[in-house]
């Protein structure tokens, strides 16, 4: 099993990275609109737990979800994100991968699972919204897209919204997790291509 | 053709606009900052020939810029918040946006490789960020192809279901995606990628005297922007 990296694997790290990072980023899109920024958390992960479903069956050694978290990390930095986002990538990727391991990369269940945990790197990108970070980035907003907006983002935003969030998150990733479970077994496993 | 940037200067550039774009204030020295990334984009969407673009990415933000000089103190409530919130996805999601699309558009993948390992990033990083740059396109590719068959069998307006329309787009995107990096890892391994010996390239890249003074320049504006 720990016979390291083929470039088969990094390969498959590419092109599933890329299509997850696109499922979220058009999914992410929706998030100006301030209320879909709150229940973003939510609606990600459905969408993109299933190509990701897809992702973790493929997946047969160590590492392969680390390296996609640090790329989206990298990704999303260059976009503009804050640091944080680095250690909420990092962090998830590492949970996600113990508990893949934990299944022998093979079991369906730890696949959902680690959709859920996977999920939880969403956190990163609405951390500006909370805790130090919140005065800072609210005053930068308010120059950018006006009072109103802002107003209207903070009376969606009150602290206890963080710990929603990761429960959305949570839940959010299970759905997506079940339902990209259910496409695997409705059109994949029949093609024999799982 | 014009200039010929190193990849890496254009990764700065990106990095850059992307940090200054979307935390940026829009007052005192910051709108000058924001003024010079909005339009380095321009500058380089036409020094490719883009031109197409190049005058699309110029009369959004004019609209944007009018919007907001003139529309938005005229406006109030929800049409206030309605027309703040598109111009300000468009003006901080525009160049940068259009900058990782001009990177995309004007790096060659072994160009990118060589930068890559010139910046001494391990090949666990490098391939499958070249791999994801290059299916990019590719994607939008299969979606539209999708997007053209459903039309052909006449599915898809009527699909009212979110979530059924997912599956009829994301299902086929997945299978050629898997079907994708089957043949991608193949053609790798008969470019004799899978040896773990040290690759040699025939692509040259170099920074330029003008390379390093954008890079010069960017640095400083990143100064700038985090001093005030």
């Amino acid at each position: 099993m720990e016979k390291g990296f083929e470039i088969k694997d990094l390969i498959t790290v590419g092109v599933f990275t890329a299509l997850y990072f696109a499922v979220t980023f058009i999914v992410a899109c929706l998030g100006f609109i301030p209320i879909f920024m709150a229940v973003m958390p939510l609606i990600g992960p459905i969408f993109a737990g299933i190509p990701l479903m897809l992702y973790f069956t493929k997946i047969k050694h160590f590492g392969m979800v680390l390296i996609t978290s640090v790329i989206i990390a990298v990704l999303m930095f260059i976009m503009g994100h804050p640091y944080p986002i680095f250690i909420f990538c990092i962090g998830a990727g590492l949970i996600t991968e113990l508990v893949l391991r934990a299944g022998k990369y093979e079991s369906i269940k730890h696949c959902i699972v680690g959709s859920v945990t996977f999920s939880l790197w969403l956190l990163g990108m609405v951390i500006a919204f909370f805790f130090g970070f919140r005065e800072a980035y609210f005053a930068s907003l308010a120059d950018g897209y006006g009072q109103e907006y802002v107003e209207q983002m903070m009376s969606y935003t009150p602290a206890w919204m963080f710990y929603a969030m990761i429960l959305m998150c949570l839940v959010g990733g299970g759905i997506g997790g079940l339902l990209g479970a259910k496409v695997l077994k409705k059109h994949f496993r029949k093609a024999g291509m799982v | 053709m014009g200039l010929k940037f190193d990849p890496r200067t254009k990764l700065m550039l990106m990095i850059t606009i992307g940090l200054i774009m979307m935390s940026g204030k829009l007052t005192g020295p910051e709108y000058i900052l924001r003024l010079v990334c909005t339009a380095i984009p321009f500058i380089l969407l036409l020094s490719i020939k883009s031109f197409k673009s190049a005058i699309l990415y110029a009369i959004l933000l004019s609209g944007t810029v009018f919007c907001e000089g003139f529309i938005v103190p005229y406006t109030n409530g929800v049409m206030n918040l309605i027309v703040m919130t598109i111009c300000g996805v468009i003006s901080r999601f525009g160049p940068g946006y259009l900058m990782g699309w001009y990177f995309v558009s004007s790096t060659s993948v072994s160009e990118f490789i060589t930068a890559m390992k010139k910046m001494h990033f391990p090949d666990v990083v490098t391939i499958p960020m070249s791999v994801m740059f290059r299916y990019f396109p590719t994607l939008k590719e299969e979606y539209l192809s999708i997007h053209d068959a459903m039309k052909m069998r006449e599915i898809g307006q009527g699909v009212k279901n979110p979530f059924q329309y997912v599956e009829y787009v994301l299902v086929p995107i997945m299978m050629s995606t898997v079907q994708i990096a089957n043949d991608l890892s193949a053609a790798s391994l008969t470019k004799g990628l899978g040896v773990n010996n040290g690759r040699t390239h025939i692509c040259r890249i170099s920074m330029k005297a003008y390379d390093w003074l954008l890079i010069l320049a960017m640095v400083s504006m990143l100064v700038i922007f985090y001093a005030f």
